[in-house]
């Protein structure tokens, strides 16, 4: 039962000083053209890159070669993306070369019956035999901002721009078309990604692997997109040595139990409710949707954690100022009634309409927001703040921005969300990095998200050595 | 516990009866119904009035999991006439049984379940929820991989929708809930460490004043053959 873990590191997937791409062709529609095309044209990768294919002929001023024997100079990562039935041989000859790690793109494998299982079967032979580290097959690659590495097939000219804003997210995802909308959707974020890396039908390395990766490298925040869980057990003693974030997004809700199970506990037993239970076990914070991958880790990487469930709403609109209460109940924070100190306070200050929780205030200058936000955040009874102004000067920009700083004063979150049209948070949101949720509903969900990795941090435990205790 | 299972595998059990099942239960320290198994009518009334009136009569087999569309569970027996009618009407049902089992009748109206099945990803899971006949249709369940904690046992005793149902209900006192606790690590524990057990179901758990026992179970085995 215990979990080993194979000693060669993952960090070649991600930095490799030279990568040979095999299956790049000058022929059209060549999907390995198109990462040759991407190190050399779009992001300037520093290494060397070269080609493998049936010519032997260069490709995007790659050089190229018929065979991965031919190659002169050592290379640290190959990357295969050619047919399936291809791939063992392929895989072979890089062991026999002496590349030990391999991207495989290809798809064809054990996602497509027998025969692609048996393909799969003889490439891990191959990567038993040499000792290789194996990537995929039937994946999208890898993603690196700082070692500006990239061997995702198909990218376009506009990759470049999630390069030119790294941030602290660490995605791994099972499945490229998420990743595809993770990186579009992150170029109107606060922060770019930091890694991204496609697990495919993960033949080698799995997700508690790079989890176990991504806690020692730059990464702040790991967000996972995931179909199905190869070792749940490996899976959740990673996740309890972690304690970075962990956010995962699952499909496959819906799965039931065992219908042939003699026992009642075992026709009730859904996949789904074993995962939501290992995931609270684990200390990892359950997603309920694609788009919370790219909208909830803002509210980790910007803000302090939120430390209890008291949260003062504070918006310029009553009408948002209940909508938040509704939402804060159905997400389990309390929206206390403030103490005298803090009433009394806000009573001084002219222009507002309600000095309770939410508070509530009418057009006022600059520094009544900056007023308030001391007030709240300095209350003793208050965790956090749910900031909900619309920006109807231009000031309430700059005012947001210095909560910000305050909030890292006071160890404090702040959720915000402006009432204006999405087109103009995203704008704001990209042109000044503050970290603005879509909806009042997201803002909401993002303090309890924090809560929820507060929570985490004091649990977790590993019961496995109370057992292997006992059983010695 | 492991000369039960061990006998059991041998003898190409699926299941273990009602008797073993409650006997593999009880040594991780959960509290179960007095019972013993008779082999006759004028035995079964002789442990009847050990035990004490009423009793329940149950036919005990590791083939009989659903017992009582099988004819072979006889409640609130309050005589000596009673018990031996109920002997030989569940004899009479035709079913191999190691005896019949003499049990004496826990008094509670809260039913609770726990349970253990394994998930082809997680292994061992642990099952805490509603018990009784309409388990399966309240589904009002939590679920905890094993092995747990203690705090992951409180944390799945809270996550059951009618939770209230542990606090001080109808006169009767809250639920002793260390109890409750021991019994949830417990069944982990077995999960954990016990392959060759693949699933469990304790129901109803009947709270008697404010104590978790068991009233029935069935351990299913992972038998190769």
């Amino acid at each position: 039962m215990n979990v080993t873990l194979k000693e060669s590191s993952l960090e070649k997937f991600f930095n490799p000083s030279s990568v040979v791409i095999i299956g790049a062709s000058n022929a059209p529609f060549n999907l390995g053209a198109t990462i040759c095309k991407c190190l050399k044209e779009y992001i300037s990768y520093r290494g060397t890159v070269y080609a493998i294919n049936r010519a032997g002929e260069a490709v995007c001023g790659c050089d190229g070669f018929t065979s991965v024997h031919d190659l002169t100079e050592p290379v640290e990562l190959a990357v295969i993306i050619t047919p399936a039935r291809v791939v063992p041989q392929f895989v072979r000859d890089c062991g026999a070369k002496g590349i030990q790690h391999i991207v495989i793109e290809s798809s064809g494998f054990s996602e497509q019956g027998d025969e692609g299982k048996r393909l799969q079967s003889e490439i891990d032979e191959a990567a038993r035999q040499y000792g290789m580290r194996i990537l995929g097959p039937n994946c999208l690659g890898v993603l690196d901002i700082q070692s500006r590495f990239c061997c995702f097939y198909g990218a376009y000219p506009e990759i470049v721009e999630v390069f030119d804003k790294p941030g602290g997210v660490s995605y791994i995802i099972q499945s490229g078309g998420v990743g595809v909308l993770l990186l579009e959707s992150l170029m109107t974020d606060v922060q770019g990604p930091h890694k991204m890396v496609s697990i495919g039908n993960k033949s080698d390395v799995d997700e508690a692997d790079l989890i176990e990766y991504f806690n020692r490298d730059g990464t702040q925040v790991i967000a996972i997109y995931l179909e199905h869980v190869g070792n749940g057990e490996k899976l959740m003693s990673m996740a309890r040595r972690v304690s970075k974030p962990i956010l995962v997004f699952k499909s496959g809700r819906t799965a039931e139990g065992t219908a042939a199970a003699l026992s009642h506990t075992a026709g009730m037993a859904s996949n789904d409710a074993v995962f939501e239970s290992a995931c609270r076990q684990a200390g990892i914070i359950r997603l309920r949707s694609v788009g919370e991958l790219h909208s909830m880790p803002k509210m980790l990487t910007e803000m302090p954690l939120l430390r209890g469930n008291r949260i003062a709403v504070f918006t310029n609109s009553g009408a948002f100022g209940s909508i938040s209460a509704d939402l804060m109940v159905e997400a389990g924070l309390a929206l206390p009634r403030l103490g005298a100190a803090s009433r009394e306070l806000l009573a001084k200050i002219g222009g507002v309409f309600n000095i309770n929780n939410p508070v509530d205030i009418g057009p006022a200058p600059p520094q009544t927001y900056l007023d308030i936000f001391e007030i709240l955040l300095s209350d003793k009874e208050i965790d956090g703040l749910l900031l909900m102004s619309s920006i109807w000067r231009e000031f309430i920009i700059d005012v947001m921005k210095e909560l910000v700083e305050m909030c890292k004063r006071y160890d404090k979150p702040a959720a915000i969300y402006t009432p204006n049209s999405v087109a103009r948070i995203l704008s704001v949101r990209k042109e000044f990095g503050l970290p603005l949720f879509d909806t009042a509903e997201e803002a909401v969900r993002a303090l309890a998200v924090s809560h929820e990795q507060f929570r985490y941090h004091r649990k977790k435990e590993n019961p496995y050595a109370r057992n292997h205790q006992e059983s010695a | 516990m492991q000369e039960i299972i061990k006998k059991a595998l041998e003898r190409g059990q699926r299941a273990l009866s009602e008797y073993d099942s409650k006997k593999v239960i009880e040594s991780v320290g959960i509290p179960v119904t007095r019972e013993k198994l008779a082999c006759s009518g004028d035995e079964a009334v002789v442990l009847a009035e050990e035990i004490g009136y009423p009793v329940a009569m149950k036919g005990c087999s590791d083939k009989a999991a659903h017992k009582t569309e099988m004819g072979l569970v006889k409640l609130k027996l309050t005589t000596a006439d009673e018990v031996r009618k109920a002997y030989d009407e569940i004899v009479g049902k035709g079913v191999e049984l190691d005896g019949v089992l003499v049990q004496e009748m826990v008094k509670g109206d809260r039913e609770f379940v726990i349970g253990l099945s394994r998930d082809p990803q997680f292994g061992p899971c642990v099952m805490f929820g509603i018990g009784g006949i309409f388990t399966e249709v309240i589904k009002d369940v939590s679920f905890r991989v094993a092995p747990l904690t203690e705090l992951d046992a409180e944390e799945m005793i809270d996550e059951i929708r009618m939770k209230k149902l542990l606090g001080e209900f109808r006169g009767s006192p809250a639920v002793d809930r260390k109890q409750l606790v021991k019994a949830l690590v417990g069944i982990g524990d077995i999960g954990y460490k016990h392959n060759e057990i693949a699933e469990i179901d304790i129901n109803p758990l009947i709270i008697a004043g404010s104590s978790p026992v068991v009233v029935d179970a069935l351990v299913v085995l992972n038998n190769p053959n």
